[in-house]
């Protein structure tokens, strides 16, 4: 009885939530040219370290044994993650502001859940340009790679996007609940967000020990990009772990999400207001 | 000149006063640095440790270690003060300061700098020096030269930030500028790659542009790759061309400006 109000519940918001992000996206819309200039100023950022990479694959020919379309690939797989959960989370990054000014009270006595709030409240598809350079990226990959695609390899991908996206999103969180706590500090989030996102672009293996051990064990990206990635691309895995490693995403992404869903829970209880 | 002295002197304490930022910024660089370290290092595997371009391994990656050293030093991206002022106004008070307009903002720019030095510049580079064994500076004279080849790099940052920022004179919103701005300093300052990876008809239009003063040649400097008087004098032509322009541009903005009352 009591999980079914819950699930009400909980169906309840998620109609309330997709309101307020309706309202949202359509006061952007007002502003058109800001937005479009956005999203061509991403695609232009992007676009430099897209260069960077040719030029030095015309220099050195190879990285870690791949070749550039293979490496492209993953630079896809990962923008495409990064782009969806940096659009999905942009909300809870506005969070340490929130904090500072006293406005997060406000979400807490709204009878919403606070970071499903916090979410919404700053929908904003402007991330989105590095979605569509993910996609070329892709294209270009598909092109240059012959791959046998089966149709485990496309849910593999499938399953492996989503919970990249998943992790991302829960990493962003993190630097929402920093902020109950300081927000002085925040910063060093950036190492596994940006960080992350810029090291799953390249073969996991190229990286040393304390690397490997940090992004697999404790912020489990390699398991969402490379591991599916040597799948797919029917690659052997340098590292020697067991055969199932590909398949982990989803239970890695999903441990980490409860791990911090957990540390979202006891950082709203610590948060005091700034009262003004 | 001690106005500009005190001016300085206070931004330099202003950094001093964020050790948390500080430390989470340096934690940051760190990962970044190890992270640009490693895809180097399997680069250059790929052509089993050999030269290219005249760039050794352990010159290209100690010239990585040098850029991400520096980065807050030159405050590459993001910095949109003086624009934020020209946006609230708060500009015309600067303007009735009896300071040159200019020199008001390059001395604080030069006292945050300072203080970069100590707390960013420092602490990354022996932590890149720990993690990897970084090449020392190629003699004494080019170590000394190359503390001056960041001075003028800041400089040279400061003149280009500035005209940037003045542009606000003509343009509301800095967003579409600043995009461009960031795709400039990343590919043609060094900061993604030694430029001389660049192909040749591109690196010498590079060489022609004021960004590899910022990044690419205190680097070259500290490691031997340009000759000190060469890499200094193209350093000093762009402070003084850029800081020249800028206080141009600012007095054709100073006549235009309307600032509301009240």
């Amino acid at each position: 009885m009591d999980s079914l109000r819950t699930l009400r519940t909980l169906g309840e918001e998620l109609v309330i939530c997709r309101r307020i992000a309706a309202l949202r996206l359509r006061g952007q819309m007002e502003y058109r040219t800001s937005f479009l200039m956005q999203i061509g100023g991403t695609l232009l950022g992007q676009s430099t370290e897209l260069a960077a990479l040719v030029i030095l694959f015309h220099r050195f020919g190879s990285l870690g044994g791949w070749n550039v379309g293979e490496v492209i690939f993953l630079h896809a797989v990962s923008q495409i993650i990064f782009s969806l959960a940096d659009t999905i989370s942009n909300g809870v990054q506005t969070i340490p502001v929130t904090i500072r000014e006293g406005e997060f009270d406000r979400l807490m006595i709204r009878p919403v859940s606070t970071w499903l709030q916090a979410m919404v409240n700053d929908v904003s598809l402007r991330h989105l340009g590095m979605l569509i350079q993910g996609s070329i990226l892709m294209g270009w990959a598909l092109w240059a790679v012959p791959i046998d695609w089966t149709a485990g390899k496309v849910a593999l991908l499938l399953v492996s996007i989503v919970s990249g996206v998943a992790l991302f999103t829960v990493i962003f969180t993190i630097e929402a609940i920093v902020a109950f706590w300081t927000v002085n500090s925040i910063e060093a989030v950036n190492a596994f967000t940006y960080g992350g996102s810029d090291l799953a672009q390249y073969p996991f293996h190229i990286f040393g020990r304390g690397i490997r051990f940090i992004f697999l064990w404790i912020v489990p990206i390699g398991f969402v990009v490379y591991y599916p990635s040597l799948t797919i691309l029917d690659k052997p895995d340098p590292l020697g772990l067991p055969g199932i490693a590909p398949l982990m995403a989803p239970l890695m992404a999903a441990l980490f999400c409860a791990a911090v869903g957990l540390l979202w829970t006891i950082g709203v209880r610590h948060y005091r207001s700034t009262g003004s | 000149m001690r106005i500009y002295r005190e001016l300085a002197l206070r931004s330099f304490r202003q950094v001093l006063t964020y050790r948390g930022a500080t430390l989470a910024g340096l934690f940051t660089n760190a990962i970044f640095g190890v992270i640009i370290a490693s895809v180097f290092i399997g680069y250059y595997g790929a052509v089993d440790g050999a030269a290219v371009r005249g760039w050794s391994e352990q010159q290209t990656i100690t010239l990585m270690w040098i850029s991400q050293s520096i980065l807050m030093v030159m405050y590459l991206w993001g910095w949109w003060e003086i624009a934020r002022t020209i946006q609230t106004g708060a500009v015309a008070m600067d303007m009735l300061k009896p300071v040159n307009f200019v020199g008001y903002w390059l001395s604080r720019d030069l006292g945050r700098a300072a203080a970069q030095m100590i707390v960013r510049f420092v602490p990354t580079f022996i932590i890149g020096n720990l993690l990897y064994s970084l090449l020392a500076p190629a003699s004494i004279a080019n170590a000394v030269a190359f503390f001056a080849s960041i001075a003028l790099g800041v400089v040279v940052s400061f003149g280009w930030r500035f005209l940037l920022n003045i542009s606000g004179f003509w343009l509301v919103d800095h967003r579409g500028i600043n995009y461009v701005a960031m795709a400039a300093i990343n590919i043609l300052s060094g900061l993604l790659i030694p430029l001389a990876f660049l192909p040749d008809p591109i690196l010498a239009v590079v060489n022609l542009l004021p960004f590899r003063a910022i990044v690419m040649i205190p680097g070259e400097i500290y490691l031997g790759q340009i000759p000190i008087a060469e890499g200094l004098a193209i350093q000093v032509f762009w402070s003084v061309a850029l800081l020249l322009l800028g206080g141009w541009v600012f007095s054709l903005g100073e006549k235009k400006v309307v600032v509301q009352g009240g």
